[in-house]
C-alpha cells in the first residue's frame, strides 16, 4: 500500500476484519433471490420477442390460459398506458412491449403457473402474431438517411439548431473550451485515429430474480435481487401506476451487479401476475434471457484527433463519439464526452457525442458508464505520441495530467485529486522496469471516473449489551456492510464485531438510492457516520444523567463517556453500562443519519500490463499487472484491493474476448458463458493492488468511491502492451485471437499506425 | 448576493456561448431564477438534470443551496454511475 | 406424470426424494431436498455455481439428472464445515476476503476441496486450472487462488 498523505490513526477503519456476512456466505446460507420460496408460490415465465424490430399485430393467450396449472397471463395491456414524455417511459416499455419490440428477447408476456414447466408450456402457447420491421443493428445503419426509425417520437435532445424530424438519433451532446483551430496550428505532432468497440454484458453470475406475493388487500412484497430496493419500489410502482405504499421491496443478498442491477426487469411482472392470481409469483431469469434481455454497455464508434507539442505539452483535443444504448435512449454518449478529456489539460478542445439507438437490448450502466471506452482511445493515442515524441509514457501523463485547481472538462476546478500520486505510485513499482520476455509486452494506461453522492440512510440502534446494529438502505455487493461496521466502530469505540450491519428492507430504514456510481461506502458511510454522532450525543447525555454531571463536562472517547469536569474523580461509563440502565435514562438509544452526500471525490486509477502474445496463434496471455488507485481512503483494505483486483479482470475480458455477436436478423448468437467469454482464473496472473490513500476532503474518513475506476484502464493497458509485443496497434474490440493473428501476419510485425 | 456563474459549454446556448456569468441569488434556486430572467431559456435548462459545484463540492439537487457574496458557482451536467 | 423416488447419502447422511425424470440435480437439491447453497448462474455447465462432488467426482449439477443420484453419495457446499469448526477452505476465504458478492463462493468451495483431496500441495498455477471451471465475476481470481493457497498450507501443517 502507498499512503501519500498523512492521515489520522484509527483504531478500526483501514484495518481487515472478516466481514460480517462473510460465514452466511461460505457456509451455502446466504439467501440469494433464487434461494426463497413462499408457501403457495407460482412460477412466472416471460414470453420474449424472437425478432429484433416488429408491430405486435395480436396477442392470443386463451390457449395457455386454459392450460394445466396456469393461473394467470398478463401482456402490456395489463399495464397503464404510459406518455412517451414520461421520465421512466424507455423503463416501462423496456419492462414489456406494447405495441412494438425492439429486440430479440424483448418480454410481450408472461405467465404464471404452478410449476416451472407448465408456465414453460404455456408461455410457449401464448400466440404473438407480428408483423416484422427491417431491423437497425449497427451505428451505420442508425444513422443513413431514410434508416427505419425505432421511436417515431424520438427528436434528438440537444440539437442546435433543434431537429425538424425524428431520428435515431436520441441526444447530443458539446463541449469545448479555448480555440480548436489555434490549438492544432500551436501543435508539432497531430494524430488522428478512429476506433470500434462492441456491446458487452456485466457478466453477474446470479441471473435476475425475484419474488412477489400480492395480497387481496392490493399491496405487495417484493423479495428481489437488485442494487437498490428502493429504486425497484418506484420504478415498479410507475409501472402498475400505483402508489409507493403499497409496494414493499425486501432485499436478497445480490450475486453480483456492476451497474447491470440498478434497473428493473421481472418485478411488475411477478406482482401483476400474483395479483391476478392471488398468489406469490417467483421469476428466475435463465442466463439466455439475462444475456438477450438485459444489460450490455454500449458500443460505439470513437473518432479522436490530438495534438501535442514536441516538449509533451498537450495542445488541442477533438473528439467525435458515437455510442449505441441499445433501444433506447441513454446517457452513453454524455458520460463518454465527461470523460473523453477529464484527466489531462488540453487547453483547446471540442467534443461531440451522439447517442444512437438500434434494435439491440437496451443498455444499462456497467462500471464506469462509457468511460472504458473514452480511455481505449485516448490512452493509446497517448501512448502513441508518447513514443513518437520519445518520452517515457508515465513521465509524459505526469506531464499533462489534472492536479487541485485545474479546470475540468466541464468547467470547474477539480478540488485535491490523486491522479499524478497513482502515476508515480506504478512508475516506483519494480514492475515498471522488470524484465519482459520473448514475446511479451508491457501497456501502461489510466482511467478516471466521476463516482456520486445521492441520498443515504442510516438507522443505530444501540443493543441492551451495549453492541450496535447499523441499518442502511444499501445493498452490500462487494463488502458494504463490513465498511459500514468499521465506520461505526471508530465513531462509537465500540469494537467492529461488536457491530451487527445489516440491510434495511423499504420499511425498516429511510431512503436510499441505488447503491452505484461508487457511492455505497462514501455516501451511505456517511450516513452512518452522521447517525453515530447523533448516537454519541444520545450517549454523553445519558452518561451525564447516570453521573449527574453537567453535559457539557462528559466527552466520549474510545467508547467511553469520560468526565471532564472539575467536580473530583468519576468512574467511565462504557456503552454496554449506559444501555443497560436505558430505561431509567429515556429509553431505549437510536439514532438515525440522512442526508444526500455532496463532495464525491473523483477516483483515477493508472495499470500496468504486461502480457505475452503467441505469435503463431494469436492468443494473448496477461503474465503481470500491478494497478493502483486512489481511494482516498481505504476504510477496508482488502474489499478495496477487491474491487481494483475486480475492475481489472473485467476489463481484461473486455479487451479480449467479450462482445455481443448478432447474426443478420438480430438474433443474439452467443448467449451463453461457454459463446461469452469471460475470464477464468487459469486466464489471469495475481492482480497486485496498489491503493494510494490521497484523502477526499468532502468526506468524514476522506472516502472515495472505488467500484468503478478500476474498469477504466485495462483495455488500454492491454492494447498498449499488445502493441509494445507485436508492433501492432488493434483499434477494434476485442482484440480476440484472431484480431491479433490478422494484425500480426497482416502487419508484418510492423507499427500499425 | 452577487455570483460568479460558469456554465459548462453544452449549457451556453441561451448566453449566446459565453461561459461566465454574473447573477444573483442567495440560493442555488434563486440564482437560477435570475439567470432565466437574464437570459431566457437557461432556467429549463439548468433546471434539467443539471449539477453545480461549489467551493470544490459537487451537489447533485442544489435549488436550496445557499450562496455567499461573492460565490463561484459552476453548472454541470449530472452523472450517473454504475 | 409419477415421480422418481431417488434415495442416497447428501453430506454424510441418509437422504431421499422425489423428482421429476427430467429434472436437473441442482434443481432437486434447491427444491425437493431444500439445499439452495449450490446456485444456478447458468444451467449450461459453463460457470460452476452449482459445483457438487457425487461419489469423489467433482460435477455442475445442472449437468446431472436428478435421478442419476439414486444410490450416489453427494457432498454439497452445506456439509464442508464440522459441527462448529468451518472447513480450512471456508476458514480462509474468510480471512483472505476472498468473496465478494459470494454467489459463486459454495461452487468455488467445493471446486476447490475437491482440488486439494486430489492434489494437497497444488502449484498456483495448478490451482488456477483446477478452478477454471469456475466463473467469478467480482474478484478477479487474485484473493480465491491466495486463499485456496493459503487452506493448503493450513490442511498440510496440521
Amino acid at each position: 500500500m502507498t499512503v501519500t498523505e498523512s492521515k489520522p490513526s484509527y483504531k478500526y477503519v483501514g484495518t481487515r476484519p472478516v466481514r460480517h456476512d462473510g460465514l452466511e456466505k461460505v457456509t451455502g446460507r446466504a439467501r440469494f433471490a433464487a434461494d426463497l420460496n413462499m408457501s403457495g408460490q407460482l412460477h412466472g415465465i416471460v414470453v420474449r420477442s424472437p425478432h429484433a424490430h416488429a408491430r405486435i399485430v395480436s396477442i392470443d393467450t386463451s390457449d395457455a390460459e386454459a392450460m394445466d396449472g396456469v393461473k394467470a397471463v398478463i401482456t402490456g395491456d395489463d399495464f397503464p398506458a404510459v406518455d412517451p414524455s414520461h421520465r421512466q417511459y424507455d423503463m416501462c416499455i423496456n419492462v414489456i412491449a406494447r405495441d412494438k419490440v425492439l429486440y430479440e428477447g424483448h418480454a410481450v408476456a408472461a405467465v404464471a403457473a404452478s410449476t416451472r414447466d407448465q408456465a414453460q408450456a404455456a408461455a410457449a402457447a401464448v400466440k404473438v402474431e407480428y408483423e416484422v420491421l427491417p431491423a437497425v443493428l449497427t451505428i451505420d445503419q442508425a444513422m443513413a438517411p431514410g434508416a427505419p426509425l425505432l421511436h417515431a417520437h424520438m427528436m434528438t435532445a440537444g440539437a442546435n439548431p433543434p431537429a425538424e424530424e425524428p431520428s435515431n438519433i436520441s441526444n447530443v451532446t458539446r463541449f469545448s473550451g479555448g480555440e480548436l483551430d489555434a490549438g492544432f496550428a500551436e501543435a508539432d505532432l497531430v494524430i488522428e485515429r478512429e476506433f470500434t468497440t462492441q456491446p458487452v454484458h456485466q457478466g453477474y453470475i446470479e441471473p435476475h430474480a425475484c419474488v412477489a406475493d400480492t395480497g387481496q388487500d392490493g399491496h405487495t412484497t417484493i423479495w428481489c435481487s437488485s442494487q437498490g430496493h428502493f429504486n425497484v419500489r418506484s420504478s415498479t410502482a410507475t409501472l402498475l401506476g400505483w402508489e409507493n405504499s403499497r409496494i414493499r421491496v425486501i432485499p436478497a443478498e445480490i450475486g453480483g451487479g456492476f451497474g447491470g442491477k440498478t434497473t428493473i426487469y421481472l418485478e411488475p411482472l411477478a406482482v401483476a401476475l400474483s395479483a391476478k392470481a392471488g398468489r406469490p409469483v417467483k421469476m428466475v431469469m435463465t442466463r439466455d434471457e439475462v444475456f438477450r434481455a438485459t444489460g450490455p454497455a454500449p458500443g460505439t464508434k470513437l473518432r479522436i484527433k490530438l495534438g501535442v507539442k514536441s516538449d509533451g505539452d498537450l495542445v488541442a483535443g477533438d473528439a467525435y463519439l458515437i455510442y449505441t444504448n441499445g433501444a433506447y435512449a441513454g446517457p452513453g454518449g454524455l458520460l463518454g464526452a465527461m470523460t473523453v478529456f477529464e484527466s489531462y489539460k488540453i487547453p483547446n478542445f471540442e467534443i461531440e457525442a451522439l447517442d444512437v439507438v438500434i434494435n439491440t437490448a437496451r443498455s444499462a450502466a456497467y462500471r464506469a458508464p462509457a468511460a472504458p471506452l473514452t480511455a481505449y482511445a485516448m490512452e493509446t493515442m497517448l501512448d502513441e505520441i508518447a513514443e513518437e515524441l520519445g518520452i517515457d509514457p508515465i513521465d509524459f501523463r505526469i506531464q499533462n495530467a489534472v492536479t487541485e485547481g485545474d479546470p475540468s472538462t466541464m468547467g470547474f476546478p477539480f478540488a485535491r485529486i490523486g491522479f499524478v500520486e497513482c502515476l508515480e505510485a506504478v512508475r516506483d513499482h519494480p514492475n515498471y522496469k522488470a524484465p519482459l520476455g520473448p514475446n511479451q509486452g508491457r501497456g501502461v494506461a489510466a482511467g478516471y471516473w466521476f463516482n456520486i453522492g445521492e441520498s443515504s440512510s442510516a438507522t443505530v440502534n444501540l443493543n441492551e449489551d451495549g453492541t450496535a446494529t447499523v441499518v442502511t438502505g444499501s445493498p452490500d455487493i462487494g463488502g458494504s456492510r463490513a465498511s459500514m461496521a468499521l465506520m461505526a466502530a471508530e465513531e462509537l469505540g465500540i469494537d467492529v464485531y461488536d457491530i451487527r450491519p445489516v440491510v434495511g428492507d423499504t420499511e425498516a430504514v429511510g431512503f436510499t438510492d441505488v447503491t452505484e456510481g461508487s457511492r455505497a461506502t462514501f455516501a451511505t458511510g456517511m450516513a452512518v457516520v452522521e447517525a453515530c454522532r447523533r448516537m454519541v450525543v444520545e450517549l454523553r447525555g445519558r452518561a451525564a444523567k447516570m453521573m449527574g454531571v453537567d453535559v457539557d463536562d462528559i466527552d466520549w472517547m474510545d467508547g467511553q463517556a469520560v468526565y471532564t469536569g472539575s467536580d473530583g474523580e468519576k468512574a467511565p461509563l462504557s456503552v454496554a453500562e449506559i444501555t443497560a440502565k436505558a430505561k431509567r435514562t429515556g429509553g431505549p438509544l437510536t439514532a438515525t443519519g440522512s442526508l444526500e452526500a455532496h463532495g464525491a471525490g473523483p477516483g483515477f486509477a493508472v495499470h500496468l500490463c504486461d502480457l505475452e502474445v503467441d505469435p503463431e496463434t494469436g492468443v494473448v496471455r496477461v503474465v503481470r499487472y500491478t494497478a493502483s488507485q486512489d481511494a482516498g481512503t481505504a476504510i477496508h483494505p482488502s474489499y478495496v484491493e477487491g474491487q481494483i483486483q475486480g475492475g481489472v479482470a473485467q476489463g481484461v475480458g473486455w479487451a479480449l474476448n467479450e462482445e455481443y455477436i448478432y447474426d443478420s436478423d438480430g438474433v443474439m448468437e452467443n448467449p451463453s458463458f461457454l459463446d461469452y467469454r469471460v475470464p477464468v482464473a487459469s486466464d489471469l496472473p495475481m492482480i497486485d493492488a496498489i491503493i494510494v490513500e490521497v484523502p477526499n476532503p468532502a468526506h468524514p474518513y476522506g472516502v472515495r468511491g472505488v467500484g468503478e475506476t478500476g474498469i477504466v484502464p485495462p483495455i488500454p493497458a492491454v492494447a498498449n502492451a499488445i502493441y509494445d509485443a507485436t508492433g501492432c496497434r488493434i483499434r477494434d474490440l476485442p482484440m480476440s485471437p484472431i484480431r491479433v493473428l490478422d494484425a500480426i501476419t497482416s502487419n508484418g510485425g510492423s507499427n500499425g499506425s | 448576493m452577487a455570483v460568479r456563474v460558469h456554465l459548462s459549454s453544452n449549457l451556453r446556448g441561451p448566453t449566446g456561448g459565453v461561459a461566465e456569468v454574473e447573477a444573483d441569488g442567495s440560493t442555488v434556486g434563486a440564482l437560477i431564477d435570475d439567470l432565466d430572467r437574464r437570459y431566457p431559456g437557461l432556467g429549463d435548462a439548468l433546471r434539467a438534470g443539471v449539477s453545480v459545484v461549489i467551493d470544490g463540492l459537487l451537489i447533485a439537487h442544489p435549488e436550496y443551496e445557499p450562496l455567499a457574496d461573492g460565490a463561484q458557482v459552476y453548472f454541470v451536467p449530472q452523472t450517473a454511475g454504475g | 406424470m409419477s415421480r422418481v423416488h431417488v434415495t442416497c447419502t447428501i453430506n454424510g447422511d441418509p437422504a431421499e426424494f422425489l423428482c421429476d425424470g427430467g429434472q436437473t440435480l441442482l434443481d432437486a437439491l434447491r427444491d425437493e431436498v431444500g439445499l439452495t447453497g449450490a446456485k444456478e448462474g447458468c444451467g449450461t455447465g459453463d460457470c460452476g455455481a452449482c459445483s457438487i462432488v457425487m461419489d469423489g467426482r467433482l460435477l455442475c449439477s445442472c449437468l446431472v439428472l436428478a435421478p442419476e443420484a439414486d444410490g450416489r453419495n453427494i457432498s454439497t457446499v452445506e456439509g464442508m464445515a464440522t459441527g462448529d469448526d468451518l472447513h480450512p477452505l471456508q476458514q480462509c476465504f474468510l480471512e483472505g476476503a476472498a468473496l465478494q458478492c459470494g454467489v459463486c463462493t459454495p461452487g468455488f468451495l467445493v471446486a476447490a476441496k475437491a482440488l486439494l483431496d486430489r492434489n494437497p500441495d497444488p502449484t498456483e498455477t495448478e490451482i488456477r486450472y483446477g478452478l477454471a471451471g469456475n466463473l467469478c465475476r467480482c474478484t478477479g481470481y487474485d484473493k480465491i487462488v491466495r486463499a485456496v493457497q493459503a487452506a493448503a498450507e493450513t490442511i498440510n501443517e496440521s
